[in-house]
């Protein structure tokens, strides 16, 4: 276990003139269950956009196994082994669910401009596409459009991509926005199983769940993290308790 | 649609087949005009990949081609002794260069923009043929004769129009059955997806200042390489093969034949040379005609005429299968 | 020192109709994100109604003011009846309509007009030339330039000193919102197209005297007025008149200067622009 294996150091993000984020710091350790909460607007998924490479910092580092990657495109984070989910589903809606988890996969594996070989001719790739497609129960449905899915279908499909290029380092951005409360403790069931032995960064609401699931929790509060701790800790600490009760009263 | 699976060998086949035997009942004249139209063919799919498979509007695409028509018949006229594979070759790698340089500095901008700089792009080509008159010969155009065929055991002669046709069959054919298997391979799909999804694809690993880099060095190679077949199919090359007029043409036999197949620019290029060759005999205004229906299509049938003759084929098998349960209408 | 006077004059004069063109188009673009692709064919509408008219009446300034309002609704009708049918298709389509109107223009102006060139004379006191600075100048090229300068005062005055400013401003960052308060932005931007079309035909009205009214001269200007809106910024009124005046001069001095290369100059420094600072002079970082 590495001690600081994704560290977030004193990172700002203003645009042109508001300020969301005012300097966050945390250490996220290797295979290590992180849960990011916060009242909403407190910038949770602006950290994720700039963590995954989809905004420069306005200032501030990121350190990821040790070297800084503020600032990197997407795509070679993606390639460093970091992956992450959206919010609202972001897949491709006209392909099948096969060929929407494959893409990924593919891309693992190396075969992303290739000139002459077909992605239909790799028995490895497409082996590991129906296999990603099992553990998240999408078996059944893999040559089903992704618009033709039901939504908790398009949830699970959004973290089979997230999941497709075999990543060390997940970021789930609330994996179970807009589901009821049986669907979110299956889907964070099968969360937990899937990222088994991977680190874990995840955005959650539903308190239960985060407790559950994390080994850490960081509160961001209006554009800072108020207190990195282990559940229990956070359980306790009055800060939290302001910080969320006093959104309630507003 | 673009991503069908199913296996077309057999009519590929077939289509070989068929242009290897119509030499044989065609006049010279038409086996003329078939040779023009499967090099457009070829410089309409290039430009699909882009426009059809990658959604980039290029108003630029003459510039690939007119590169290559130049380049062969400048080889052929220096370099004394130029074989035909030379000239084809010297063509190609010319395209290509030109298609990474260019692409380089272009590819930064999306949408409209690119659209205008092509354009921009596409007229400084021209400007610099007309100007560079020692190498191009200006307004005048270069005339070159094709040279034999080499084959290694054995010398064609290219004078005659009915080998050169199946010179043309051949090659550009195989090039044309080539970029349909591009659009299967790891980069034809990539293509594909981007245009989907392009932000998705970055999170999944894919550079898409490479891919879309890659794509236009490619499609500019092809375009090349029908701009090579048609120096050497008219034995001269002018520069409109560099104006944005040659650019144009193949903007509307690719949305005429349709974007969202393969063969539809195959189509358009057929419908807009026969529509040229036999309409222009009756009237001059037959580019206005050619204007009216693209416009017609752009309104109403976006997909083109493969559309409207998916359409009718749609029709067709439904009304032999009357059993079909009715399309229950949702209230 | 005169030649040098009047070479910079010439350059005035151009900057003058470029300005005209290429603000109509960043002006629809701007507000509509629509790269009209037409507009340039428009432009050349302008001059041969122009020359029409100037045929029949044997006058000059009727066809200044009724060629403009005639473009401005044919824009208004493109707009209404074609432009807001493909808008629900996406970018790539109105690109694609604008360039077939422009195709079709084109091809209309051959057929109706013939495929040469056409002279006018503007006649009377515009007809003439002036003497000042030890210089003889044609009083019309000095006319365009203010022509130019008067447009571009009155689209800045009406962009931020009025309240159609605030509203067009307004629509282009939410026209939700705008139409939400009651304001019809549908037909705002009707109007909008039409004014650009409008004033691609008032650029065309001068332009016809200035140069010879052909089917060629719309495809001319439009690269050229593309190349201002590169080497501008796309969308900026500050950058087309900076862009305008710089592409003005240059083409103008470059025929004094290097005429072998006058043509590529454009070209070269539009290359520059983009390979220096891609957004343009003026342009915001994209």
């Amino acid at each position: 276990m590495t001690a600081d294996y994704l560290q977030i150091k004193d990172i700002h993000k203003d645009y042109s003139g508001l300020l969301v984020l005012a300097g966050v710091d945390f250490t996220v350790k290797e295979k290590e269950r992180h849960a990011v909460i916060g009242p909403n607007g407190a910038g949770k998924t602006t950290l994720f956009n700039i963590i995954s490479g989809k905004f420069r910092p306005s200032s501030g580092a990121i350190l990821f196994k040790g070297r800084d990657v503020s600032g990197e495109p997407a795509d070679v984070l993606s390639r460093m082994g970091l992956a992450r989910s959206f919010q609202i589903t972001n897949v491709f809606q006209e392909l099948s669910v096969f060929d929407n988890i494959r893409s990924g996969v593919r891309s693992r594996y190396g075969l992303r401009y290739h000139f002459f070989r077909k992605p239909d001719n790799n028995g490895r790739i497409n082996a590991r596409t129906e296999a990603i497609a099992e553990e998240l129960g999408l078996k059944d449905f893999l040559h089903v459009p992704a618009s033709s899915l039901s939504y908790g279908q398009q949830r699970a499909l959004e973290i089979a991509v997230t999941l497709s290029t075999g990543p060390e380092l997940i970021l789930l951005d609330e994996p179970t926005a807009g589901m009821t409360r049986e669907e979110t403790a299956q889907a964070i069931q099968m969360i937990d199983r899937v990222t088994a032995g991977r680190t874990l960064v995840i955005i959650e609401h539903d308190m239960d769940v985060v407790f559950s699931l994390a080994d850490t929790i960081s509160v961001l509060h209006y554009g800072k993290i108020l207190v990195s701790g282990a559940p229990d800790e956070i359980r306790c600490d009055q800060r939290v308790k302001d910080a969320y009760l006093g959104e309630e009263h507003e | 649609m673009i991503l069908q699976k199913q296996a077309p060998h057999l009519s590929i086949a077939t289509l070989f087949a068929l242009g290897a035997l119509v030499p044989l009942v065609l006049r010279q004249y038409h086996v003329n005009m078939l040779t023009e139209i499967i090099i457009f063919a070829l410089y309409a799919v290039s430009y699909n990949l882009l426009l059809g498979y990658a959604g980039l509007l290029s108003f630029g695409h003459a510039m690939f081609f007119g590169t290559g028509a130049f380049a062969a018949a400048v080889a052929l006229l220096h370099i004394p002794g130029l074989s035909l594979w030379g000239a084809i070759g010297f063509a190609v790698a010319m395209t290509t260069v030109t298609g990474f340089a260019v692409g380089g500095l272009l590819l930064r901008h999306k949408g409209s923009y690119f659209a205008l700089l092509t354009l921009a792009f596409n007229s400084l080509f021209y400007a610099v043929a007309t100007k560079w008159q020692t190498v191009t010969g200006g307004d005048d155009g270069l005339s070159v004769t094709r040279p034999a065929l080499n084959l290694g055991f054995a010398t064609v002669k290219m004078a005659a129009i009915s080998n050169f046709y199946y010179f043309t069959l051949v090659i550009v054919g195989a090039a044309m059955v080539f970029c349909w298997y591009f659009t299967r391979t790891a980069m034809g799909q990539t293509v594909l997806l981007m245009r989907e999804n392009e932000e998705r694809m970055k999170f999944l690993g894919y550079s898409t200042n490479i891919s879309r880099l890659i794509l236009f060095t490619f499609t500019g190679a092809v375009a090349g390489l029908s701009g090579a077949f048609y120096t050497l199919h008219f034995q001269f090359v002018s520069l409109s093969a560099v104006s944005v007029d040659m650019t144009t043409t193949v903007l509307l036999m690719t949305f005429v034949g349709g974007t969202r197949t393969f063969w539809g620019p195959i189509l358009g290029s057929f419908v807009y040379i026969i529509i040229q060759n036999y309409l222009s005999d009756i009237t001059d205004r037959w580019p206005l005609f050619m204007g009216l229906i693209f416009i017609f299509l752009v309104l109403l049938v976006p997909g083109g005429l493969s559309q409207i003759i998916g359409s009718i084929r749609d029709w067709l098998t439904r009304k032999r299968t009357p059993d079909e349960p009715a399309a229950e209408k949702a209230s | 020192m005169s030649e040098f006077i009047v070479f910079f004059l010439h350059g005035l004069a151009y900057a003058g109709l470029l300005f005209l063109v290429s603000a109509g188009l960043t002006l629809v673009f701007g507000m509509m994100n629509v790269l009209n692709f037409a507009h340039a064919a428009m432009y050349m509408l302008g001059a041969y109604f122009s020359y029409t008219l100037v045929a029949v009446t044997g006058r000059f300034w009727p066809s200044l003011i009724l060629c403009p309002v005639l473009l401005f609704v044919a824009g208004a009708l493109v707009e209404r009846f074609l432009l807001r049918r493909v808008h629900v298709h996406g970018h790539l389509h109105e690109l694609l309509l604008t360039f077939g109107l422009s195709y079709i223009i084109t091809e209309l102006v051959k057929s109706v007009w013939g495929n040469y060139p056409l002279a006018m004379n503007v006649g009377g006191f515009l007809g003439t030339s002036i003497q000042f600075l030890g210089i003889l100048y044609p009083v019309y090229r000095i006319f365009i330039f203010l022509c130019a300068v008067l447009v571009g005062l009155a689209m800045a005055l009406i962009l931020y000193r009025t309240r159609l400013g605030i509203i067009l401003r307004a629509s282009v960052n939410d026209g939700e919102m705008v139409n939400a308060l009651g304001i019809n932005v549908p037909l705002v931007l009707m109007g909008v197209f039409g004014f650009g079309a409008a004033l691609s035909g008032f650029a065309g009205v001068i332009a016809g005297p200035l140069l010879t009214t052909y089917p060629g001269m719309a495809h001319e200007i439009l690269i050229d007025a593309f190349v201002v809106i590169v080497v501008g910024g796309f969308g900026s009124l500050g950058g087309a008149v900076a862009a305008s005046l710089l592409i003005g001069e240059l083409q103008s001095f470059g025929v004094l200067l290097f005429p072998k290369l006058s043509l590529a100059l454009v070209y070269l420094l539009m290359a520059a622009v983009l390979i220096v600072k891609p957004s343009g002079l003026f342009g915001e970082k994209q």
